[in-house]
């Protein structure tokens, strides 16, 4: 409909010059707009699928728009293979991969090699997968791909190399306690996944010392060979003679031990109000507790129910309380973040100042409250359904991200449909999905209240600068007014030293 | 050395078709005056990338309204008459008694507490920690009368509105220099995005001033005060620029976030948010003639209320000393230099660019000599920034181990003598070179990317900016730098700023450093040598010790290198065993007396 009034005028203008275009009416409020029906079809993964001699999945998508091209090689493995005592092997391997040579080339002449070639590569080891990648014109592809296959498979790890780079993350760990957003996200994984499982764990000054360049080449061999390897590869190419390259770079590179799947963490956390002391102007606060799997079946209910909750910005309810309404907060909002092996985490958070932490905190679990409580109006539901189908094209936005998710969903056994049929599910989801989503996942009894700052302004609350009496919270409103401090921490080796407030009272 | 020459003239002809990369948008201004640059692209189908932007900043702003350009942005998220509220009219009457009590309170404020505050009662006539039992009356009728709104308030209906309809990204962002506006939406949502924004600029609610005020406040703490480095950094941008507005800080100072008027904030929207000030930057999956349309429909409906407004007045004067700031945070211990660049567009611009790269990067200049070859940083950076209407070039650099912040800017000052002395190598111009180009590509993949230099580059001057670039990148010669280096860098010009760590201090050599800061084969010949001698302190007297170290420190200059940390080690264990013995000495005379 719009359409064809729009060619019209669009024609008119033509004929009678373009000052002659006429205004459209306007309507009093865009829902009084109408739209053209946007058709979008998710792309099939076996589309882009390719396989190599020996079983390799290779994914392409070629375009021709920049004489560009993109290889990512993707490995199972990641830092849950680390072992016990060597935290931070997986990132220096990764790092050290891409800044120590190749067997061709030291490495300052492998830099300036593929800086000369302005090839970009990277190196880097995750959680759980491990990648290698290039992005380089065309018109120097072969040279530029050769030096970076001899970097993936014969890294040099370069001893000084390793010696800068320790040093380097060495003087990072100095900086563990001066952010006080970072001190609270590593203090939520120690309670939530526990420090032994890769979740919580961190490196320490020893972790890292202890780290050789045997460790290194170890945990290289272990991850990276064929049996782990899934490739992507974007830009402008052949696809034909891009297979055929592939085949020779994998052709001859023996496999190894294929990486065991990841381990379930068995820590069982406690939860209660736990805070860190810190002297700071702003507090943050995170409350949560264990999630969802991401194939959990009620899993795009809780999506819905958390979007309404507080996952969508500025249109979701803890948003709009603690922060449009009350100004508490410039950040605030909760997220469910789904692992594929074991539940996740749910986390509501908000950074505000130590008067106003408790209050926040009360707005938060009113929230909670109510979502569990009352059942969610169809057309605040209808809002979240819409945004989450008609955003779903931006999934696949570019050709990069589209292979990156292919390649994710077959390493993790996605359910081969679940893309094909993501919209019917979201939209068929009904206000009864919403609560009872909300009253089966979220558990704020049972929940870590986590504070970074002063605490005894934090406790107090904020009936000094509170004008409306309704408004005035202190921290005996949560768990009883029990709290548990946690230990301050060496910021090199994690290791509790006392706290800096016994330090002033015994000088 | 043959083969380096090939990829020499390969790569030339690799950065020439980059070149011929052009940015053509198609240009359309309306009868006001507002700009649209419409850049159609099918790589990324459904989606669309689009925005306005308006060059105003912080640079713009005068004492006493700091920050305003931010709240402002803030403030036109807020809905508009139409949007936001069940009930315009009654919505209307609570936002004029809300300007009322505002008013009430400044006047309040202006007289009791600015006068509480000179009495040395207070320290901020503004905190509400710092209310009298009036204004603490007037805050709680503030806060009966914002709840009654909020029960007509569609609450954030102008986020709701695009969400629902699949929108994403929405968001916008202040600067210095530029305020801009964008979102990403379907492709079918075009005249959405246009009747949205058209209506924000037509006429803005500002509605829930007074909370975000708060919310603005609380930013400020969230990415300055509770920062480890940010309230130093302020004030170091502050003394920098000396007159200049760009030693404004974009988030606004606390005292005038609490201050601004209603009539200020409107005035200021009025002045650079006229149509004629603004620039509209589609790009995506759309049809250039449809989106003329729309936005002719309208964004043709709003009008110039006033003169258009100046450009910034105020110009730096220049510095005529060295400027030395030290200050102490909890973070890592850290050294800026920084000097005078130039504007955007200036024709050295793209020199003190290539500057920047041939320092950067592990195979630029200062990660192999400060990094690798001295160890004396974990990390160094040089980088120009040309801001609209001035620039400022700087160093900053993490010290390693034990090596000193001024040992950090000593090594700067050896590569500026380089760039100013030594004619930059034709490869390492050329390495440059040919990654500028390509990042070119890559710089143009992206519709977001793509938007944003579009806007920032229109709205300071032209977006043929991006076209121009990369060619006067490709043209500068080592004289070029060695020009540049010797007209810009100076020592009565530049500021330099120290940041240690609170309550830090340097760790002690250990006998452990020492071995490892000798070669092997003196190592195991000195480090007897150093044990017995370390023994033989112990037998000495405390005036024997300070002669001792008065001949160590004269003769410093004269060791060879190789034994620097071997000697400083001595050194600081005679200054160590002096410590203690007059430790020793000070105790025994205290003893019984009082003081």
């Amino acid at each position: 409909m719009r359409n064809s009034t729009t060619t019209l005028l669009t024609s008119i203008a033509l004929i009678a010059g373009a000052q002659a275009i006429a205004s459209t009416d306007i309507p009093d409020h865009p829902s009084g707009i109408e739209y053209e029906e946007l058709v979008f079809e998710p792309p099939v993964a076996s589309d882009y699928r390719h396989e190599l001699s020996s079983g390799v999945p290779v994914f392409m998508a070629p375009s021709k728009e920049f004489p560009l091209v993109t290889i990512r090689f993707s490995f199972k493995g990641g830092e849950y293979l680390e072992p016990e005592g060597k935290a931070g092997l997986a990132g220096i391997t990764g790092q050290l991969m891409r800044s120590g040579g190749n067997s061709a080339f030291g490495p300052s002449e492998l830099d300036e090699e593929f800086d000369f070639l302005a090839a970009n590569v990277s190196a880097s080891i995750g959680g759980t997968t491990a990648n290698a990648s290039i992005n380089c014109l065309t018109s120097n592809f072969d040279e530029a791909y050769a030096l970076f296959v001899d970097m993936m498979k014969t890294p040099r790890f370069d001893e000084k190399r390793l010696g800068v780079l320790k040093s380097q993350i060495l003087e990072s760990l100095k900086t563990r306690n001066d952010d006080g957003l970072q001190i609270a996200i590593r203090e939520m994984g120690f309670l939530m996944w526990g420090e032994k499982h890769f979740e919580g764990r961190v490196v320490t000054k020893q972790s890292i010392e202890s780290i050789t360049v045997e460790d290194i080449r170890a945990f290289h061999q272990r991850i990276f060979h064929p049996g782990n390897l899934m490739i992507s590869v974007t830009g402008d190419f052949d696809e034909q003679e891009m297979l055929t390259v592939l085949e020779g770079t994998v052709d001859g590179w023996s496999v190894g031990e294929i990486s065991p799947e990841v381990p379930a963490p068995t820590h069982v956390f406690e939860p209660g109000v736990y805070y860190y002391e810190k002297d700071q102007p702003q507090v943050q606060v995170l409350i949560g507790h264990r999630g969802i799997e991401r194939d959990n079946p009620d899993a795009i209910s809780v999506q819905i129910m958390n979007d309404i909750l507080g996952g969508s910005g500025f249109t979701s309810r803890i948003t709009n309380s603690v922060r449009t309404r009350e100004g508490l907060a410039y950040t605030a909002g909760s997220v469910f973040s789904n692992k594929v092996e074991y539940p996740g985490m749910f986390m509501s958070y908000f950074f505000t100042k130590t008067a106003t932490a408790a209050f926040g905190t009360k707005l938060v679990f009113d929230e909670f409250e109510k979502i569990q409580k009352e059942m969610a109006a169809t057309d605040e539901i209808e809002v979240m359904q819409n945004s989450a189908i008609e955003t779903f094209p931006r999934t696949f936005e570019s050709k990069g991200a589209m292979l990156g998710i292919f390649m994710s969903d077959e390493r993790t056994d996605r359910p081969s449909d679940h893309w094909q049929t993501y919209r019917e599910r979201v939209r068929s989801v009904s206000q009864e999905d919403v609560q009872r989503a909300a009253n089966e996942y979220l558990h704020p009894q049972d929940a870590i209240i986590l504070m970074v700052g002063p605490w005894e302004e934090i406790q107090a609350g904020n009936a000094s600068s509170e004008a409306d009496a309704n408004r005035i919270v202190t921290m005996d409103a949560f768990f009883g007014g029990n709290a548990t401090e946690l230990p301050q921490r060496d910021p090199e080796t994690m290791e509790p030293i006392e706290t800096p407030k016994e330090k002033v009272s015994q000088e | 050395m043959r083969k380096s020459l090939a990829i020499a003239s390969m790569m030339l002809a690799t950065a020439t078709s980059a070149l011929g990369q052009q940015v053509e948008p198609i240009e359309y201004t309306l009868d006001n005056g507002m700009k649209f640059l419409l850049m159609p692209r099918d790589e990324q189908p459904n989606i669309i990338t689009a925005g306005w932007i308006s060059p105003v900043g912080s640079v713009n702003e005068r004492p006493g309204i700091v920050g305003v350009s931010h709240l402002l942005e803030h403030l036109l998220f807020k809905g508009t008459d139409a949007i936001g509220t069940s009930d315009p009219e009654l919505d209307k009457q609570y936002r004029e008694q809300l300007t009322e009590i505002r008013e009430q309170m400044r006047a309040y404020a202006l007289d009791v507490q600015y006068d509480r505050m000179h009495k040395g009662e207070i320290d901020n006539p503004w905190d509400p920690e710092n209310d009298t039992a009036e204004l603490r009356e007037l805050r709680a009728q503030m806060t009966a009368i914002q709840d009654k709104q909020a029960e007509i308030t569609i609450k954030n209906e102008f986020d709701s509105i695009y969400t629902g309809n699949g929108a994403s990204g929405m968001n916008a962002g202040t600067s210095n220099d530029f305020t801009i506006y964008y979102i990403n939406i379907p492709s079918n949502k075009l005249e959405l995005w246009a009747w949205m924004e058209s209506d924000r600029l037509d006429n803005p609610s500002m509605r829930e001033l007074d909370a975000e005020r708060f919310v603005v406040i609380e930013e400020r703490r969230q990415r300055l005060e509770a920062t480890a480095t940010g309230k130093l950094d302020e004030q170091f941008d502050s003394m920098f620029w000396v007159a200049s507005p760009y030693g404004f800080p974009v988030i606004g100072w606390m005292s005038d976030l609490m201050a601004y008027t209603e009539d200020e904030i409107y005035e200021y929207f009025e002045t650079y948010y006229q149509p004629a000030n603004l620039t509209g930057v589609i790009v995506g999956d759309f049809d250039p003639d449809d989106a003329k349309q729309l936005v002719e429909s309208y964004f043709g409906r709003l009008e110039n209320k006033r003169e258009a407004p100046a450009p910034v007045v105020t110009h730096s004067v220049p510095l005529l000393g060295e400027l030395r700031f030290t200050g102490e945070c909890d973070c890592q211990d850290q050294v800026e230099v920084r000097y005078r660049s130039v504007p955007f567009g200036h024709p050295d611009e793209a020199v003190f660019d290539v500057m920047a790269d041939i320092l950067n990067g592990r195979t630029g200049r200062l990660y192999k000599s400060l990094v690798e070859e001295q160890e004396i940083a974990t990390s160094a950076r040089a980088g120009n920034r040309s801001n609209h209407f001035a620039g400022s070039f700087s160093f900053s650099a993490v010290p390693k181990g034990r090596a000193e912040l001024v040992d950090l800017e000593a090594a700067w000052y050896e590569q500026l003598e380089r760039l100013k002395t030594e004619p930059v190598g034709e490869r390492e111009l050329q390495k440059i070179k040919n990654q500028q180009a390509a990042d070119t590509f890559r710089g143009l993949q992206d519709n977001s990317s793509l938007f944003f230099q579009l806007a920032i580059t229109e709205a300071f001057d032209s977006y043929e900016y991006l076209n121009e670039m990369p060619k006067r990148v490709q043209a500068v010669t080592s004289q070029d730098i060695l020009r540049v280096a010797n007209q810009y860098f100076k020592d009565n010009n530049r500021a330099v700023a120290l940041y240690t760590r609170k309550g830090g201090e340097k760790p002690l050599i250990t006998l452990d450093d020492v071995r490892a800061s000798l070669p092997e084969d003196m190592a195991a010949m000195m480090m007897p040598q150093i044990e017995n001698q370390l023994q033989q302190l112990e037998m000495l007297g405390i005036d024997e010790l300070k002669s001792g170290l008065e001949e160590m420190q004269a003769m410093a200059g004269q060791y060879p290198p190789q034994l620097k940390t071997a000697m400083e080690y001595m050194q600081q264990q005679v200054e160590q065993r002096i410590k203690q013995l007059e430790a020793e000495r000070n105790s025994d005379a205290s003893e019984g007396d009082d003081q």
